[in-house]
């Protein structure tokens, strides 16, 4: 599986409570959609922390590398080839 | 008592270029602010809303809210800010319930559509933001660009300003009914013990529909200070570093707020020294932490608070320089208000007696709307019982000791038990429920729901968890759930909730 697809597994079960893989888009705003909250946000970074072995600095949490699936995977990518 | 829209009038038309509100890209003055709250106006009155007509405003923070709150009442509305996070089943009958006649909404807001959408009378609907618009529903520019004649009304100071709803579907709403006057007179008092003065700004992370976040509002645009609005929480770096950048004087939030920050941001790496005061509220927040922001902020005075919805806002607030000899106190009255703490047979209770606190004070509610009940049960002889327990020290500063009622304190939100619990039961195999909340590092309490299931059925706690995003807010969702047996309770069958809260270890995860 690849990282995009493991971080979306994460996210349908612990934030929409569903293995239902249609009940997000890649690219649906996790924030605005109310999806991830600050303490979400928290855990969310945690486990790509944990996961993937990676640190994420304060600089990177913006909402550009974690407001969608999209942006998380190409963030994650990112940290691993750094 | 000036009103506050005279306040704001006064700033416009004196210093019209006068920066008021930054919200992302946007920024706008007081003379356009005030332009566009009279265009509203006039778009209200032109299109039938009247003296007293309720305008339900589902919006997130930004400038719309903002001048559609002044706007209607430039248009002698009463606005009704409803929780843009609730979803449909709270939304509707909150609706019905004030009977709102136009109602402004996010185009997409998909829980405002159908709440609308299963009203047998339609208002008058206006959709801010960039989507399609729904039939029927004007769009916010238009609405704003109404030429604007001088506002046909002016409020009287005992009319009927604002109506807040603290609770959800449960029985009767309740609708807190706020007055001209009232928030004029928390607003002068809040202003009073800040020092708020024209010079002043703040980042604004409390939402508005919350009596807190509309305190904020509503004293920064009194003296003319500017407000910058922050959308959320959710990377507290860059609320700090807005604050730095916008060299702000003030900032103002929960416990779980400063948790975050101080948690999360190496706050000395940040250039704060425009930062003259914090302010706190929504909840007691540990002295330790309170240590902390101040170890981490030596320069800034930090406000403790205590309020309620029913009082406007504000009730109490600890000067800065009590903070250690009166750490753990909410403070002393604000200006205007009396407080004492009654017995249950409603004698005065001595000092370091806990009791129940008991308010006096211009800024007390009108009531609750339309719920006479519910009003009669908390205002008598011009006192409001908060039910908030405590006593008061010897010189007179007041001490927490909890609630009368089982309600749930999340991070900024109210949750009412019973919300919950109605949810949860709608799942066929819920024989019964309970719902608590149960401490929190961070958010002070967190929801956690004990479920006893029907014999022979069989449920996992993210079906719980999905059927109840489907129905609440994000923020009512319980964090936890355990499956039970059976529920502990009296003899006369009333669930024990606190004996369910002491069965949770702290930091449990599920």
């Amino acid at each position: 599986m690849d990282h995009k697809k493991q971080i979306k597994k994460f996210v349908l079960e612990n934030y929409l409570f569903t293995d239902d893989e249609s009940a997000l888009a890649d690219s649906d705003s996790l924030i605005r959609n109310g999806i991830v909250d600050s303490t979400g946000m928290l855990e969310l970074i945690g486990h790509l922390e944990e996961t993937y072995s990676i640190k994420v600095e304060n600089a990177e949490m913006i909402p550009a590398n974690f407001d969608s699936i999209d942006t998380i995977g190409a963030f994650v990518e990112n940290k691993l080839s750094a | 008592m000036a009103s506050l829209t005279s306040r704001v009038e006064r700033i416009a038309r004196s210093e019209p270029e006068r920066r008021a509100v930054a919200c992302g890209e946007q920024r706008i003055d007081y003379g356009t602010l005030w332009a566009q709250a009279n265009a509203f106006a006039a778009f209200l009155r032109n299109s039938g809303i009247v003296d007293g007509d309720r305008v339900a405003l589902i919006l997130p923070n930004g400038i719309e809210a903002i001048v559609a709150c002044y706007g209607s009442w430039l248009a002698g509305a009463v606005i009704v800010p409803l929780n843009a996070q609730a979803r449909a089943r709270d939304l509707e009958p909150w609706l019905r319930h004030c009977e709102a006649r136009c109602v402004v909404h996010e185009s997409g807001h998909g829980d405002a559509e159908s709440a609308l959408a299963a009203l047998e009378l339609p208002p008058l609907r206006v959709a801010t933001g960039t989507g399609e618009a729904t039939p029927g529903t004007i769009a916010w520019q238009t609405a704003v660009e109404t030429m604007a004649t001088p506002a046909a009304t002016t409020a009287e100071p005992a009319d009927l300003a604002m109506i807040l709803y603290t609770s959800g579907t449960t029985g009767a709403p309740k609708g807190v009914m706020l007055g001209h006057a009232g928030l004029a007179a928390n607003v002068d008092s809040i202003i009073d013990y800040l020092e708020l003065d024209r010079n002043d700004s703040i980042v604004s992370v409390l939402p508005f529909y919350y009596s807190y976040g509309a305190s904020v509002l509503h004293t920064h645009l009194a003296v003319g200070g500017f407000l910058v609005i922050e959308p959320n929480l959710v990377f507290p770096h860059m609320i700090v570093e807005t604050m730095a950048r916008e060299r702000v004087s003030g900032f103002s939030g929960v416990p779980s707020t400063f948790l975050l920050l101080l948690n999360r941001v190496p706050l000395a790496d940040h250039d704060l020294s425009s930062l003259r005061y914090v302010t706190q509220a929504g909840g007691a927040m540990a002295p330790a932490t309170t240590q902390r922001l101040q170890q981490a902020l030596p320069q800034v005075r930090i406000f403790i608070m205590y309020g309620q919805t029913e009082a406007t806002a504000r009730l109490t607030w600890l000067p800065p320089q009590k903070l250690v000899e009166k750490s753990g106190a909410v403070g002393i009255p604000i200006p205007g208000v009396e407080l004492v703490v009654r017995r249950e047979d409603g004698q005065l209770a001595e000092p370091f007696e806990v009791g129940e606190v008991h308010a006096r004070g211009p800024n007390l509610m009108l009531g609750y709307w339309r719920n006479p009940d519910a009003t009669a049960a908390v205002l008598s002889e011009g006192w409001l019982k908060t039910g908030d327990m405590g006593h008061l020290d010897s010189d007179g500063y007041l001490f927490l000791s909890g609630r009368r009622s089982d309600m749930i304190k999340t991070g900024a939100h109210r949750v009412h038990p019973k919300d919950v619990e109605e949810v949860i039961a709608e799942l066929p195999a819920i024989a019964e429920t309970a719902v608590v909340g149960i401490d929190d590092d961070t958010l002070g309490q967190v929801i956690k729901a004990f479920i006893v299931v029907s014999t022979e059925q069989s449920l996992t706690v993210n079906q719980v968890k999905a059927h109840c995003r489907d129905r609440l807010a994000a923020y009512k969702i319980p964090k936890h759930i355990e499956f039970v047996d059976a529920l502990p309770k009296t003899a006369s069958g009333k669930i024990r909730r606190a004996e369910l809260i002491a069965t949770t270890e702290p930091r449990e995860v599920s």
